[in-house]
């Protein structure tokens, strides 16, 4: 039975009594085209409905046609997209059992197999011999696996349903939920290869003869609703203009309104025609920019509920003249519609309202910036606003709180020479206690690249990756984390080559961080209650170095904790490396952003402490530098004058070491 | 001996399993934000032991402050970890450590781990997906060390440097 969204006023249609949805979104995958988790439209090739589909056409044979006869299966004379059009509003005079065939379509929507999956391999793998023949950790591997596939989602996938037929599991889950573990066909599972294919009714089951000799007419009306369609397309305004439909002459000759104003039954079949005519979002997205569905006595959008489906990056909205009288009866909709920038809701009883919910609009409708005509943000500000929503905590300049520039000159060094010198860099920090691992995730989100860049393949990592998530095995824990120079060394020769960019001139490729940290193992034993020292945070990307001349990209993290060396070693040591590794994306960028500061940051030392004033001349005078910069040291080393006059020391060590770096303050400190 | 050491050598891994699975769960849901400084190092002008924590670049001294800073994520935020790693930096852990609690522990109890996770949040419904990077120390909690936890958290962080990366 089909559950419909809770806030549709309407009946339960009788479909196959197998299927089962979740509400709204299923209705409509069922339909024969579905949007995946970002809404990008995928057809679904098994769904009867398409394959009787003649070719596509644009709305209103604006465009050039295209798909044309040879895109069909089985159907009808072969006809172009634009004369398709023309045949089909010849149709509409045809005499034709409108109403049986109404339901036909929305048979055939609901009939079809989008969001089940019917698995063959599990009588033939080693789970079969479980209690339970195995089906709860088939479940559960699928679950798995199929979680795994798509880095995009940030969800687990779920079967919401399972049911064993013979040799066959079908299994039911939301609609991206499918799509995902569709993916899996032909993996092994305990010994055996599983078949993944879209559940399809058996032709003994119920319902099929009758489909077969209902379809033509259920195509027929397809192409009536074509032909409506068409003639309420403006391709020069990239308008689609569904106002008053009960007053449609096309609509009404079909019969389709039976005496009621029942938008609800005509909606979703116009709606699942036009996703037939578009093979992309992106396709649909250039072609309808505006909609319109002014003077269908709408008191709620659950009538018209698909429009968010169908259309979700429309921009223009007009609901005029409908009987909206308060903000929930736009739920139907949800937050799918998040391009829209003008919203008309004049003629309804909400107007007077709406000044008072423009805040609450706004989350629904994050882009809009004109409301009944009125401009009342400019896309500048609508810009800024999505850019503060993307970071609701705030995003800060990087917090670089650095102790007598011993992380920067580390960082500087490190770039470099992880580049060209590996050896050379394991000598300047690392010693026997150091310990380094890289991680991968493999999830990781990559915004809007992730249709663009190919993720070059993680094998030279993947046996070294410590992604514990995944790595649950304890002694394959501890030999994926190399302890002393000499296991890092083994590890880096195994790594590929890699070049950083450069951090002066590209510093906008880098967002690092860092702070002191106390509590450190003390190389020399003496104090107990540890050391200081840094932990610093390096966000970037690198090029990996690859035989195909290829050029491959990833982003990483890779987390320093700087301590101070032990006797015979580095006078700084890494204590410990800890690298993750993504698919590319770009780094987003830090920007003073705050929307209200938490807490007032700490003040600038100032002193009045005679004692520190005299150990502050001491310093400046052994070391040259200004009292301010002497004054920072001390702090930073806790008024310890020997050590700050070592930080000294060791930064100009380093700074020797770097010259050949442009020395000029970075600007990635702020 | 050798259970003692294979324990020892699952401690980290173990605590950081068990801090990422609960603290990230908990970002995520309104009504688990007000119990967010409890994961932390508390502010004390007493203790020598001082929480440090960056959220994309802001300062936040005090953690009590967190929940307000974490309200403002809209309905339906959802964090989710998708990797992370640790090491241990200090085995032997003493900031803050009450006198006569400064000797080593066998059973790795008083250990300082670096935490670096990686995952996914997505800050609200509809909203895009992006990358988070979260480097964390976690410390021993003096307050319910070698006493019953009684529901308290063994290890808290006394660093943390959070960012949205992608």
């Amino acid at each position: 039975m089909v559950q419909l969204a809770p806030s549709a006023p309407r009946a339960h249609r009788n479909a196959s009594p197998s299927v089962r949805g979740r509400g709204g979104i299923q209705k409509r995958k069922a339909g024969g085209t579905r949007v995946d988790k970002d809404g990008d439209l995928v057809m679904d090739p098994t769904i009867a409905a398409d394959k009787r589909r003649a070719a596509r056409s644009q709305l209103g044979g604006s465009g050039p046609s295209r798909g044309q006869g040879n895109g069909r299966a089985t159907g009808g004379p072969p006809r172009g997209a634009d004369a398709g059009l023309i045949k089909a509003q010849q149709a509409i005079i045809r005499g034709l059992n409108a109403k049986s065939s109404q339901a036909n379509v929305l048979e055939s929507r609901m009939t079809a197999a989008g969001t089940r999956l019917q698995i063959e391999g599990l009588s033939s793998s080693k789970a079969a011999a479980n209690p339970d023949g195995g089906m709860e950790s088939l479940l559960a591997f699928l679950e798995r696996k199929a979680s795994a596939m798509d880095t995009n989602s940030n969800k687990a996938v779920k079967i919401t349903k399972s049911l064993k037929r013979g040799d066959l599991i079908i299994i039911t889950a939301g609609p991206e939920d499918v799509e995902r573990i569709k993916w899996l066909d032909n993996f092994s599972f305990a010994g055996a290869t599983l078949s993944i294919k879209p559940y399809e009714l058996k032709p003994d089951k119920v319902g099929d003869k009758k489909k077969e000799d209902v379809s033509p007419k259920a195509q027929e009306t397809k192409e009536q609703l074509r032909s409506v369609l068409a003639t309420r397309y403006n391709a020069d305004l990239k308008l689609l203009d569904l106002s008053a439909l009960a007053k449609d002459a096309g609509l009404i000759q079909m019969g389709v309104f039976d005496g009621t104003t029942t938008t609800s039954k005509i909606f979703p079949a116009l709606m699942v025609v036009c996703d037939g005519l578009f093979k992309t979002r992106q396709e649909k997205r250039d072609a309808i920019v505006s909609v319109t569905l002014a003077d269908n006595e709408l008191s709620d959008v659950a009538d018209v509920s698909e429009l968010a489906q169908t259309f979700p990056d429309i921009q223009n909205l007009d609901l005029s003249r409908n009987r909206i009288s308060q903000l929930d009866s736009l739920d139907s909709w949800g937050n799918r519609l998040r391009n829209i920038t003008t919203l008309i809701l004049t003629g309804n009883p909400i107007e007077p309202q709406l000044p008072s919910l423009q805040a609450e609009l706004l989350k629904k409708y994050p882009r809009l910036e004109i409301l009944n005509g009125i401009q009342f943000r400019t896309p500048e500000q609508v810009a800024t606003a999505l850019e503060v929503a993307k970071f609701p905590i705030g995003n800060a300049p990087p917090d670089f709180r650095d102790v007598g520039q011993v992380g920067e000159n580390f960082i500087r060094q490190f770039v470099v020479l992880y580049d060209t010198n590996r050896s050379a860099l394991l000598t300047n920090f690392y010693d026997d206690q150091s310990v380094v691992s890289t991680s991968i995730n493999m999830s990781a989100p990559r915004g809007a690249t992730r249709n663009t860049v190919i993720i070059p393949p993680w094998q030279p990592y993947t046996k070294f990756s410590r992604n514990l998530v995944k790595i649950n095995n304890l002694p394959t824990q501890l030999s994926r984390r190399h302890r002393g120079s000499q296991a890092i060394n083994t590890l880096w020769t195994a790594l590929p080559a890699t070049r950083h960019p450069d951090i002066s001139t590209q510093a906008d490729k880098y967002l690092i961080e860092c702070n002191p940290l106390p509590g450190l193992v003390d190389p020399t034993g003496q104090s107990p209650r540890g050391v200081d020292g840094l932990i610093i945070t390096m966000h970037g990307e690198f090029e990996e170095q690859n035989d195909k001349q290829e050029q491959h990209l990833r982003s990483f993290s890779r987390t320093f904790v700087l301590g101070p060396g032990g006797p015979g070693g580095p006078p700084i040591r890494v204590v410990s490396d800890m690298m993750n590794l993504r698919a590319w994306a770009p780094l987003a960028s830090a920007r003073n952003m705050a929307a209200e500061p938490v807490t007032a940051p700490a003040p600038v030392a100032a002193t009045g402490n005679p004692q520190q004033e005299a150990m502050t001349v001491q310093l400046v005078e052994r070391t040259g530098m200004t009292p301010n910069y002497a004054v920072l040291c001390l702090t930073e080393t806790g008024w310890d004058l020997e050590k700050a006059f070592v930080a000294f020391q060791l930064n100009r060590v380093c700074l020797h070491f770097s010259s050949s770096i442009p020395s000029i303050i970075n600007k990635f400190i702020g | 001996m050798h259970e003692c050491i294979s324990n020892v050598n699952l401690l980290p891994g173990k605590t950081s399993e068990i801090f990422t699975q609960s603290y990230y769960p908990s970002l995520s849901r309104p009504h688990t934000i007000k119990d967010i400084p409890s994961y932390y190092v508390p502010l004390s002008p007493s203790s020598p032991l001082k929480p440090s924590i960056s959220l994309n670049g802001n300062l936040v001294t005090d953690p009590a402050s967190l929940p307000a800073l974490f309200e403002k994520q809209p309905p339906k935020t959802h964090y989710e970890v998708q990797s992370f790693d640790c090491h241990v930096l200090n085995a032997n852990f003493n900031i803050g450590a009450p006198e006569g609690l400064l000797e080593p522990n066998n059973a790795g109890k008083k250990m300082s781990i670096a935490v670096t996770v990686s995952g996914s949040v997505r800050y609200g419904e509809g909203a895009d997906v992006q990358g988070f990077m979260d480097n964390l120390v976690l410390v021993p909690n003096w307050d319910v060390y070698g006493k019953p936890a009684k529901g308290r958290r063994k290890w808290i962080v006394m660093s943390q440097k959070f960012r949205v990366v992608a």
